[in-house]
């Protein structure tokens, strides 16, 4: 696209020099003839330069885009340039054209020469003020503006030849005609000038200035031009139409930036107003930008507060956020936390979180210097920032000493706090799905390690039916057992419970499994070991974490079974009709030293007897809810065991998970549930 | 999830805590604030009341465990009273009689904090 929009000014350029060369090549021929077809020939080889060169210009234009402000500065610029060569050329040119007269044999051609490079420089000058004067005329929009401006230029160019051509008395009222009817044009295609409303305060005094200057220097280089001096003499002499032209493009200048001088001025008083109004457009486009695309707090929490800043047009901002019982601030703009602290408590003495409910102003009582400026803090603006329906925070704008919060300004913070709002609560929405998402990845590597400690398979012996059933819950509840062969008469067991759930427990699980492994190889009794156990544990858990175990074995050799109770859930002893719950003393693991530990464990043991069933247990089986959130509890428990006494263990553990599961059937399950059963038959 | 809160109240030097409602690792945070606060305030006489709790897990039983030997290093002690059969039943598997003075009701807790 460059490349063809360079290639197009390219041509226009090298027909403008053709035009140039042609009208160089006619004047040192012809030099100033009378005759009325080669003025017109002159006349017709100057439009054409003007118009090449025009065209060249307006693609150039088009290809680029320019401030309007810097176009106006060319123009001063080129207008400044102008009055000075007008100037200059009064006092040069007779100079010049003596010193000619005196060395040269051929004064006309130099002259000649001369007079065409300075024509060609006001052909440039004037086409640039007429294309910069056609960019600022079709920034307003509208409709046929193009016939507007074209109607114009067509009248420019009759006021301009009839002058030359029209001489006779008869006829002269056509060239002031023309002239008026361009005026008027002028004036009526300069009253609209839109494109200032959107230009800053600064800019608006800036072009105040500019245009002042502009104005001015266009009129005395009206009026230079029409005088009697060389320039108006050399122009004249080169084609009357020209310095016509020339003069009329002139007055179109000064007429358009006398205009723009008032319309300017004119918004100056509001120019401040609207300054604010596109600010505040700009920060709600941002910001309903940020509701989508900011998702972290704390980014977004900064992004508030210097948005607000700007917005309210404060010297600081920050955020006062709940935080529990406590309040802090964040994210403060243009201010210290000490000194934000400082307002903060101020403002909590006057409001508190759940009585603010909408954008409020009030003096500070002290006043608050802020870093190095004098300037100290004396008013502020508060917002609430809700989510949930609940003040959650406070956005702060505080302003200097002599400033004050505005309305307009109340209004903005008012909609903007509801923004802030909105934006907040969406990303903590969102930092809470993804912290459930990663609570859900973790609970099924925690899953996966409790698969991978519990065992895989009852073992067998001779006289000893083994069954567990394990059932765990979302939440990994932390349960362990485990069996082990001490020799072929031997067998080990535990049922541990570790305090708390998920991953954490899951590795304590996993250490726990490691000691009762190794210890059970080395010592047999099971106080011991637990006395061990608690060691152990004492030393690697935090103080808040214990757990609950029982280890014991049985010694098919001597029919016997010894086991202590570690804090655990008891054993269930079924023989006969009978029951019998036995719960020896003994601290969880964990929660005292070693001493008092031992001191407090009891060791118990059995003579087994034909079908004696034992059953061991984690608290997920006994507290069970149901929909009522009643517990399955020891009643229920026991009742189910007795009246299926005569199975397998095998069965019975079965038949038991199956009531727990009918009977909490409307209640989604808590906590792990295990369930041990050893049936002894000789 | 179930719903958990305290409320403390001063009875001279000594600190009394009402629990309510489901003590279980999610809600044990609160308990833990109420006993952090405590201790910064150098307040280590203390009461828990346990009468209002339904349900304790054993995530709630550590919170007990985390704070008792501060609190008894510096000549306090944490008495409860007031359980339930139900919670006392889950105190008691564990062995907390054997570290924890636990007691009827209030004021039995009391009279033996101005005793001791």
């Amino acid at each position: 696209m460059v490349k063809i929009s360079r290639n197009i000014v390219t041509t226009q350029l090298q027909l403008f020099l053709l035009a140039a060369s042609l009208l160089f090549i006619f004047k040192i021929f012809f030099g100033s003839s009378d005759s009325v077809y080669l003025r017109i020939i002159l006349d017709l080889l100057i439009a054409a330069s003007i118009f090449f060169l025009l065209i060249a210009l307006i693609r150039f234009e088009n290809s680029r885009t320019t401030a309007p402000l810097s176009l106006i500065m060319n123009i001063g610029i080129l207008s400044a340039i102008m009055f000075f060569i007008i100037t200059f050329s009064d006092y040069l040119m007779p100079n010049i054209f003596d010193n000619i007269n005196l060395k040269l044999k051929n004064p006309g051609l130099v002259y000649d020469i001369v007079s065409v490079f300075y024509v060609l420089v006001f052909i440039g000058f004037v086409s640039y003020f007429l294309l910069t004067l056609r960019h600022f005329f079709f920034l307003n929009q509208g409709r046929n503006i193009r016939i507007y401006f074209n109607t114009m230029l067509v009248f420019f160019i009759l006021a301009s030849l009839s002058g030359n051509f029209f001489q006779a008395e008869s006829v002269s009222f056509l060239s002031s005609t023309f002239f008026i009817v361009s005026v008027l044009l002028m004036v009526f295609n300069s009253i609209r000038i839109s494109w200032i409303a959107f230009l800053s305060k600064k800019e608006k005094i800036y072009l105040l200035l500019l245009s002042f200057v502009i104005t001015t220097l266009f009129i005395v280089n009206i009026n230079n031009s029409s005088g009697d001096n060389i320039h108006s003499q050399m122009l004249n002499a080169f084609s009357p139409s020209l310095k016509q032209f020339n003069v009329i493009v002139m007055v179109y200048g000064s007429i358009y930036f006398l205009i723009l001088f008032f319309t300017t001025l004119f918004h100056l008083p509001t120019a401040e107003a609207f300054d604010r109004k596109a600010q505040e457009v700009t920060s709600l486009q941002y910001f309903s930008k940020l509701i989508t695309e900011v998702l972290d707090f704390n980014d977004l929490a900064e992004t508030v507060t210097d948005i607000a800043q700007k917005l309210s047009g404060s010297k600081a901002t920050w955020i006062i956020w709940k935080n529990g019982a406590k309040q802090n601030s964040l994210a403060a703009r243009n201010i210290g936390f000490v000194e934000s602290d400082k307002v903060t408590n101020q403002i909590l003495e006057r409001i508190s979180f759940e009585n603010l409910t909408s954008t409020r102003t009030f003096n500070l009582k002290e006043k608050i210097s802020e870093g190095s400026t004098s300037n100290s803090l004396s008013v502020v603006s508060v917002s609430p920032i809700k989510t949930r329906g609940e003040t959650q925070g406070i956005l702060v704008a505080a302003k200097g000493s002599g400033q004050i919060f505005t309305q307009d300004d109340l209004n903005a913070m008012e909609t903007f706090s509801d923004y802030a709002s909105v934006a907040i609560e969406n990303s903590r929405l969102l930092e809470e799905s993804i912290e459930k998402e990663r609570l859900e990845k973790e609970l099924d590597v925690a899953r996966e390690i409790q698969r991978k400690i519990l065992p895989l398979q009852v073992p067998r012996y001779p006289n000893l039916q083994v069954a567990s059933v394990f059932i765990p819950a979302f939440e990994v509840g932390g349960d362990y057992y485990d069996f082990f062969k001490i020799s072929e008469t031997k067998l080990g067991f535990v049922i541990a419970d570790v305090s708390g759930k998920g991953i954490s427990a899951a590795f304590i699980m996993a250490e726990v499994k490691g000691i009762f492994e190794s210890l059970s190889k080395t010592i047999e009794r099971p106080k011991e070991i637990l006395i061990k156990a608690n060691e152990i544990l004492k030393e690697a858990l935090d103080n808040k974490t214990f757990v609950s175990a029982a280890y014991g074995y049985f010694d098919l050799a001597e029919k016997k079974l010894v086991f202590s109770r570690a804090g655990h859930c008891p054993l269930f002893l079924l023989r006969g009709g009978d029951s019998k719950q036995i719960k020896p003393s003994g601290l969880g693991l964990g929660l005292s030293e070693t001493d008092y530990f031992e001191k407090t464990l009891e060791e118990y043991s059995i003579d087994l007897k034909e079908n004696d069933t034992i059953v061991l247990y984690t608290d997920g089986v006994t507290e069970a809810k149901n929909e009522l959130l009643e517990d399955f509890g020891d009643k229920l428990f026991l009742e189910a065991l007795q009246s299926n006494i005569n199975l397998t263990a095998e069965e019975l553990s079965n038949k038991i998970i199956k009531e727990i599961t009918v009977f909490s059937s409307g209640h989604e399950q808590y906590d792990d549930i295990t369930l041990v059963i050893f049936k002894w038959q000789q | 999830m179930a719903e958990f809160s305290t409320s403390v109240r001063e009875n001279g030097d000594i600190s009394i805590i009402n629990l309510k409602g489901f003590l279980d690792a999610h809600t044990a945070p609160t308990l833990e604030n109420n006993f952090t606060q405590l201790i910064n305030d150098s307040k280590f006489k203390i009461v828990v009341n346990f009468e209002d709790l339904a349900y304790i897990s054993s995530a709630g039983l550590g919170v007990f465990m985390a704070y008792i030997e501060s609190i008894r290093d510096n000549k306090g002690d944490i008495k409860l009273t007031n359980m339930s059969d139900k919670v006392f039943n889950i105190f008691d598997l564990l062995g907390f009689p054997l570290l924890y003075e636990i007691y009827k009701n209030e004021d039995e807790a009391l009279k033996k904090f101005s005793g001791s």
